[in-house]
């Protein structure tokens, strides 16, 4: 049972470390991006390739993942400076079923459908990190997560930040301040596909193995979930709707009824979640109403009135 | 929000706490647990329902025959979405909470190999009854397999189709995924250096069910002879669709073919095409008895997948039985060295499947079946067994 | 390039098998845009309306002629069924935009897409634990045999589709364009707001977007399950790709569905013959160019760029 626990929070630091880049270009930046698991994929696939092909060592592997993807995150941000809202979502969605297609189809380098298998366990501090043994893996993974956690506070609470909310709330009256948008949007691409690359590549690690049928369409829309669920524009927010999201699709396990009842209302109760939680809360579980400044007024006329 | 996390973390502290017990002792009035782990939902989760349904009646005639020692089994399903990431969190369940001391599974190769090194760790016999790549049994002491590999399966059936169809071109046309691209590329390679030609070679995606852009390209190429190792969905696609196009060649195809539910999908359309699948000793009457009572039980008929797991979880109940005993405090003791010990000592165990024995490294030695379809029934029409690099027929 | 070495025969047959394929797409891909046009976010849960839409038309067909029967009778019950499903989904189509999507009119940008996307997981769900995850036939109500002509065949349920398609496609066209409450719908896609006030019952006019949508979804559906049988998570990629189709198409745009569909159908079965490429890779060509096409044209082929004013 420890065990399950432990991967449980292993899951959590890894989807977290995605969410948290996908928050920053979804929540603070405002550009829809449906494609966060591609960017999960090519940091997953470097690390196995790198690791098993060309035998680095994981944290190389790592590094080098993150930047790989990162490299795409501008290859497809460049592009899509300009397109806008739904178009975006739309090329996004577009690049990452490409991502995924070449995966299957590119047999010479990631064994297509099979995967990649019998990643080895990095080796640090003197431990060698092994799928047995989870808690240095639960360190490790939270340790990054904390990294990139201080890391994207420290941005959003900058200069940058302020300069990437103004473009979310309003494009044209930011570029007229002088904020170069161009540049922030490739900025908040290019790190949060950096982040899902070191995800990736933790995934890849942990697993030991990669196949393609994992990074699929729904990995993205998961990740954008527990982004949405928390709370956009919120960190803490995106890792609490990343620890709702991982449990409520393993509490049939953790409670141990997954075996008497059919799979498949596990899924239907999960959709039901999302259902009443968009019409209860839309705005996520700690994200902020924003001020209503119509309705105030009305009611304080209202309350004059009286 | 602290609050919020505090209960949920003291929620995960109470069920580890509630969960801890011994792990090789199963208490009196509790019951032996073994998993089943396949996909139960999404595209491919028809193959795991099929599968976990032949366990459910291997466990239950297990119990009805008295189970081991008065002790009854149980199985416990995991769904894994034919997915690697949802397999662990599934594996991590039937060895840390579940405590099984058997699989059946995983379904996929890709799901399998990625299990695999947990299933070993953790002491748990694992039987695949579907995951066909070559090296999975590698993977550990504890990982079996009662499916033919790729590398037996295709082999033979590229030695078949060149020196006994006497077929000299070939077209393939596969699906992306691990079933259908390890039996493709190893027919491929065996075919040709048999001196056949392939003459196309065209693949889909998952999930893909219009194939007429490719087989208008194999119409083009006008090959003899079709080979289509793929799953029944697909096959039936492909078969109405190469009629609809007028493709004459004649169809090979794999064990995927084996399941019932192709009369169905492709009607007439399915007979005649010839495909492998582990031979059936023709004295056995264990297979017809399963089926009846599968298809009593659960109103569909079994594929061949469907056969193995049945095999493999009567293999391992059997194993559980011989090898453990009541303590004196009226629990069951089960060593997990020996239950392993006993599933790999399987030799010519008569299954439904066929005559299981298992090599050294927990492959399954097998002979293969050449059947046709006809009438909607399956029929046997030779049999054959590699020996060394030779294919001898059994008669 | 591969193209100008292949038979003409053989390029026919590739444009008849894109152009049927196309056809599903566009019809699947009008009800994207309708809804998208009128309430600005993607109906995640349109691939499922169409699912058990076809369901609905099977079970009924089965229930009236026991199924493989040809000739008369099973045409008459396959128009029946036909019209049952159109029925069915408009309703589950209308059920669900007033439980799932109309609280959350005034909700941020995501929320409708998330609650789409929840209602999709639930659908695909319960029908593969009530109908089963197996994949079901869906027989021809009448001789399917393929013609052939030279070198080239086509089957009746090709030419059906196409023909069928096109007049669904015509008659929502002309009453978009021509009726009054086409011109209501136009009205209320500009600006609800104001349409109201002119008198225009906007509710109304949102469930019947969803209802003729869900209906064409439903003929998409049942067109489907005979060209590729029916399984509960046959809607899933093909809305996807609709929807993609539609975007390119110029989303909101009826004519720019229409066109967005037939051209992905062109390129997926033409993208990877022209280069040569193995067909698995059709995906990547199809979607590739799809990006290059939105580049060029950022609002889709069939909008106006127009640019945003302060």
């Amino acid at each position: 049972m420890l065990n399950f626990i432990l991967l449980i929070i292993i899951y959590i630091g890894i989807y977290a470390i995605a969410g948290i880049g996908l928050n920053l270009i979804v929540g603070y930046t405002g550009l829809l991006s449906l494609c966060q698991a591609a960017f999960i994929a090519i940091g997953a696939y470097t690390t196995a390739i790198f690791m098993t092909a060309l035998h680095f060592g994981f944290f190389e592997a790592m590094l080098l993942s993150g930047l790989v993807a990162a490299i795409f995150g501008i290859l497809i941000g460049i592009p899509t400076l300009r397109l806008k809202g739904d178009y975006l979502a739309i090329a996004t969605l577009g690049f990452g079923e490409i991502v995924k297609n070449i995966i299957v189809n590119w047999d010479s380098v990631t064994k297509g459908p099979m995967g990649i298998n019998g990643i080895p366990g990095p080796q640090a501090f003197g431990i060698t990190f092994s799928a047995i043994d989870k808690v240095p893996w639960a360190v490790l993974i939270w340790a990054i997560l904390a990294f990139c956690y201080y890391f994207v506070r420290r941005i959003v609470r900058s200069r940058i930040g302020r300069a990437l909310e103004a473009i979310r709330e309003d494009e044209i009256a930011a570029s007229a301040m002088g904020i170069n948008t161009a540049k922030y949007k490739i900025g908040a691409f290019t790190t949060g596909a950096f982040m899902a690359g070191i995800a990736g590549s933790l995934f890849a690690a942990y697993n030991q193995s990669v196949a393609p049928l994992t990074f699929d369409f729904m990995m993205s829309i998961m990740i954008l979930c527990m982004a949405v669920l928390g709370g956009l524009g919120n960190n803490f927010a995106t890792v609490v709707g990343v620890i709702i999201i991982v449990i409520a699709s393993e509490i049939p396990r953790l409670v141990g009824i997954s075996h008497i009842i059919p799979p498949q209302i596990n899924q239907v109760i999960f959709g039901l979640i999302l259902v009443l939680m968009m019409i209860y809360r839309p705005q996520g579980i700690i994200g902020r109403v924003k001020l209503n400044y119509a309705k105030i007024i009305k009611e304080e006329i209202l309350h004059l009135e009286k | 929000m602290k609050k919020l996390l505090v209960v949920l973390f003291s929620f995960m502290l109470v069920f580890t706490f509630a969960c801890g017990k011994e792990s090789d002792v199963v208490k009196a009035g509790e019951t032996i647990k073994i998993g089943f782990l396949g996909p139960m939902t999404g595209d491919a989760g028809n193959y795991g329902k099929l599968m976990s349904q032949a366990v459910k009646i291997a466990v239950e005639e297990f119990n009805a025959a008295g189970g081991a020692e008065g002790f009854n089994a149980e199985v416990i399903v995991e769904d894994t979405e034919g997915k690697v990431e949802k397999a662990n969190p599934a594996i991590e369940k039937l060895a840390g909470v579940d405590k099984v001391f058997g699989i059946v599974g995983a379904v996929f190769s890709s799901v399998s190999l990625a299990v695999a090194p947990k299933a070993e760790a953790a002491k748990i016999v694992m039987i695949s009854p579907s995951s066909t790549h070559k090296d999975l049994p590698d993977k550990g002491k504890f990982i079996f397999r009662d499916v033919m590999s790729d590398a037996l399966q295709a082999v033979v059936f590229g030695k078949y189709l060149a020196k006994v169809e006497n077929v000299k071109t070939v077209a393939i046309l596969y699906i992306k995924n691990d079933y259908s691209q390890g039996l493709a590329m190893d027919f491929k390679d065996q075919y040709e250096k048999e001196g056949g030609k392939v003459v196309a070679i065209e693949t889909a995606l998952q999930g893909d069910k219009d194939f007429k852009t490719q087989l208008t390209k194999i119409k083009s190429a006008n090959p003899e002879a079709l080979y289509i190792p793929n799953y029944v969905a697909e096959i039936a696609q492909i078969l109405e669709q190469a009629k609809q196009l007028g493709i004459k060649a004649k169809m090979y195809s794999a064990d995927g073919f084996s399941n019932p539910q192709i009369f169905e999908l492709a009607g007439d359309l399915s007979n005649g095409v010839i495909f492998s699948q582990a031979a059936q000793q023709k004295a056995s009457s264990k297979r017809a008895e399963f089926e009846a009572k599968y298809q009593a039980k659960w109103g569909e008929k079994p594929d061949a997948f469907s056969l193995n797991a049945y095999d493999g979880a009567w293999i391992i109940l059997n194993a559980i039985k011989a090898t453990s005993s009541k303590a004196m405090n009226g629990n069951l003791k089960v060593d997990r060295d020996k239950v392993r010990d006993f599933v790999a000592k399987t030799k010519d165990y008569d299954g439904a499947s066929g005559k299981i024995t298992f090599t050294e490294n927990g492959d399954l030695v097998a002979n293969i079946g050449i059947y046709t379809a006809e009438n909607k029934q399956f029929k046997q029409l030779k049999m054959y067994k590699l020996e060394g690099n030779n294919l001898v027929e059994i008669k | 390039m591969n193209l100008f070495n292949l038979p003409h025969t053989e390029l026919l047959q590739h444009l008849i098998n894109g152009l049927t394929l196309g056809a599903i797409y566009s019809l699947i891909a009008l009800g994207y845009t309708m809804v998208y046009g009128i309430l600005k976010f993607i109906n995640f849960a349109h691939g499922e309306i169409l699912m058990l839409g076809a369901y609905a038309g099977y079970f009924l067909y089965y229930f009236l002629c026991e199924g493989s029967q040809t000739g008369g009778f099973a045409i008459i019950a396959f128009v029946i069924s036909l019209i049952f499903a159109m029925l069915i989904s408009s309703f589950l189509g209308v059920i669900i935009e007033r439980i799932a999507y109309r609280p959350l009119r005034k909700a941020p940008r995501l929320a409708p897409l998330l609650s789409a996307i929840g209602v999709s997981i639930i659908l695909m769900n319960l029908a593969a634990l009530f109908f089963g995850t197996k994949s079901r036939k869906f027989d021809y109500p009448f001789d399917n045999t393929a013609l052939q002509l030279g070198n080239i065949s086509v089957t009746p349920n090709q030419i059906m589709i196409l023909i069928v398609g096109i007049i669904l496609m015509a008659s929502l066209k002309l009453f978009i364009d021509k009726t009054r409450l086409g011109k209501a719908m136009r009205a209320t896609s500009q600006n609800q707001a104001v349409a109201s006030l002119m008198g225009i019952n906007v509710n109304f006019i949102i469930s019947l977007t969803f209802a003729i949508g869900s209906a064409l979804a439903a003929v998409a559906g049942i067109f489907m399950s005979m060209e590729f049988k029916l399984y509960p998570t046959m809607g899933q990629m093909a809305g996807l790709k609709a929807f993609i189709a539609a975007v390119v198409g110029g989303i909101g745009n009826i004519s720019g569905a229409m066109l967005g569909g037939i051209l992905l159908g062109l390129l997926e079965t033409f993208g990877v013959v022209i280069i040569g490429i193995p067909q698995g890779l059709k995906d990547t060509i199809a979607f590739s160019v799809l990006i290059i096409i939105l580049l060029f044209r950022p609002s889709g082929l069939l909008m106006k760029n127009i640019r945003e004013k302060v």
